[in-house]
């Protein structure tokens, strides 16, 4: 009905795209090493890639806070532990968090949190790697959303290891991490069965 | 390059108006615009038609007039013939122009200018006419027909009763278009000019409609259902309104059930943006705008009489994907579980002020799993309602089930 020749008019293209906080349980954050940045200026984002093949450059995370430590003097910032159904999470927040600062600050463990953040992959002197995520926020929730985030994750975990391979992403891990798919099957099917319970 | 089957065109069409005309002269005008000037060979033949028309004074020599043909079948930057009726006139922005409106023919229908300049005969609404070497050009992504000087207007017999095709809004174009729809929202007019603005909405979807003060234009009626032929449809910023000055205006019986064009998305909430919870709002009619912390208006500046409103401004995100919420009163009420006079006692009775409403509404909804659904505009969700949402146990089965099956 409408006239022809209708030229194709440009949408607005360079929206602001916001990084999406991929879901990722303990023990598979755990295993990351590889970490990079997409392009070479100073504020690309950067990312680590899961062994189940999927680059993230923020995630969220729901599990209980078991153990928080404020540390240092003049640059205060807060260590705690957040704890899930495959291991523990570590994570920081300092003086350029100061809301999830101040949140952990108010919250005392034993307590169910979410967390938005930022994982960082550092090598320690001795060779060992840690991974430490850095916190956008520090939500106290209660059981349901906890409960709510692993199958959340565990579905999440199972369609990057279906993909796996398909993606760019998913055969670099597949080549650099030797990704056993069957591991990490039985990795989300434990953290499920602990649901159940 | 050749030009003598060019040349042999142009004098057979000079000879039949009855004049002499010299081949070899008009081949070598051809080849020398082309070769020397680098003109393109169609417009080579028109100049050299045109000079000829001039010289002697012909009228409707037709040019490189382009074949004849149907509207939907025109490409911009061509030349055209085309046998059209007049659909729609509309007052004309500018005194360059001397008519505009809408052509149809049975296959389509396309907007047109005739320009001041043309002195072109005054086209009458409801006529058919054959409009010869007419220039289809594109105007603000759709095609536009435009009538100059050479243009040759011929008014011609026709009975054909047009009836356009109606068009779901869902699947508007730019250009013209045929909606049956219902007025389900009036808006307040933005602009002087304006008579009215609001939402249609048909089975598929809603679009915006505008219609200009113009002599005779008259306002629709809220909740009444019209059939609009030859609407415009334009595009700004990669969303359609409908112009219906040009359109026909037809009143309906009955009613439709009009989709809301909603989209449902679930995620996690992983970002409340500041500016969410109790906020100032300007009072002056139309801003709305919210206000500092100081009451200032970026456009009113300092208003002591501002209007409390209550919101959410956020992130969802389901890991794949992240789409800002933008939350209104109603909904963040029943979310936070804090009403607007809960929210307004709060901040002036605490010492944080707004601060810690903002902070109580963080707390109860921050990191959640909700489910909104609402207007998206810009990968941005305008949310009409939203719930929490709850740990399904049956979900566990299902994956345990993926995650053991096959492995």
């Amino acid at each position: 009905m409408a006239g022809p020749a209708r030229g194709g008019f440009p949408r607005r293209e360079f929206a602001f795209e916001r990084e999406p906080a991929r879901r990722v349980f303990a023990a598979e954050l755990r295993e990351s090493r590889i970490h990079f940045r997409e392009g070479e200026d100073e504020k690309s984002p950067t990312y680590i890639l899961l062994p189940t093949g999927e680059r993230c450059n923020r995630i969220f995370l729901v599990g209980t806070l078991t153990e928080k430590k404020k540390q240092g003097e003049q640059n205060m910032f807060y260590r705690a532990r957040v704890v899930d159904p495959t291991g523990t999470f570590f994570i920081m927040a300092g003086s350029y968090q100061p809301e999830a600062m101040q949140q952990i600050a108010r919250i005392e463990p034993p307590a169910f949190v979410a967390v938005v953040g930022k994982p960082n992959v550092y090598e320690t002197p001795d060779g060992a790697v840690l991974i430490s995520v850095r916190c956008e926020s520090v939500t106290a929730v209660d059981k349901d959303t906890r409960d709510r985030w692993v199958l959340d994750c565990a579905k999440a975990t199972l369609d990057r290891i279906d993909a796996l391979g398909t993606t760019p992403d998913g055969q670099r891990a597949g080549q650099e991490y030797r990704t056993d798919p069957a591991l990490f099957r039985k990795l989300v099917f434990e953290a499920l069965s602990q649901l159940s319970l | 390059m050749d030009y003598s089957d060019t040349a042999d065109r142009i004098s057979l069409k000079v000879k039949a108006k009855g004049h002499e005309a010299d081949t070899a002269k008009i081949e070598g005008k051809l080849r020398r615009l082309v070769e020397e000037f680098g003109v393109p060979p169609a417009e080579a033949e028109r100049t050299v038609m045109n000079e000829l028309a001039r010289e002697f004074s012909l009228n409707g020599l037709g040019t490189a007039a382009g074949e004849e043909k149907s509207l939907n079948a025109l490409m911009a930057g061509e030349w055209a013939t085309v046998e059209v009726k007049v659909v729609s006139l509309t007052s004309a922005p500018s005194s360059a122009i001397a008519q505009s409106g809408i052509l149809a023919d049975s296959s389509g229908a396309i907007r047109f200018v005739v320009w001041a300049k043309a002195n072109a005969p005054l086209l009458e609404h409801g006529k058919w006419y054959r409009f010869e070497s007419a220039v289809v050009d594109e105007y603000r992504g759709s095609a536009n027909l435009k009538v100059h000087s050479g243009t040759v207007i011929r008014e011609i017999s026709r009975d054909t009763v047009l009836i356009p095709e109606v068009t779901p809004i869902a699947d508007l174009t730019p250009g013209i278009g045929s909606v049956r729809a219902k007025v389900i929202q009036e808006w307040d007019a933005t602009h002087d000019r304006m008579l009215q603005t609001g939402l249609l909405g048909d089975e598929t979807g809603t679009v915006k409609f505008v219609i200009w003060k113009e002599e005779g234009k008259e306002q629709l009626v809220p909740g009444m259902v019209y059939t609009l032929y030859y609407a415009i449809v334009d595009e700004y910023s990669g969303r359609y309104s409908l112009n219906l000055n040009t359109a026909t205006v037809i009143p309906e019986e009955g009613d439709i059930t009009v989709s809301s064009g909603d989209t449902r998305f679930s995620g996690s909430l992983v970002h409340i943006a500041p500016g969410s919870g109790l906020i100032k709002r300007c009072p002056v009619e139309g801003c709305n705008r919210v206000l500092s912390r100081q009451n200032y208006c970026p456009v009113h500046e300092i208003q002591p009489g501002f209007i409390y409103d209550l919101r959410i401004k956020g992130w969802l995100d389901d890991g794949k994907v992240t789409k800002e919420i933008l939350v209104r009163r109603e909904v963040t009420e029943q979310l936070t579980g804090i009403s607007m006079d809960q929210a307004k006692e709060l901040a002036e009775n605490n010492p944080l002020g707004m601060d810690e409403v903002f902070l109580r509404v963080r707390d109860r909804i921050l990191g959640r799993y909700l489910s909104c659904s609402g207007r998206e505009i810009d990968s941005r969700v305008l949310v009409n309602s939203c719930e929490f949402l709850p740990f399904n146990p049956e979900e566990t089965a299902s994956l345990l089930n993926r995650a053991g099956g096959s492995s």
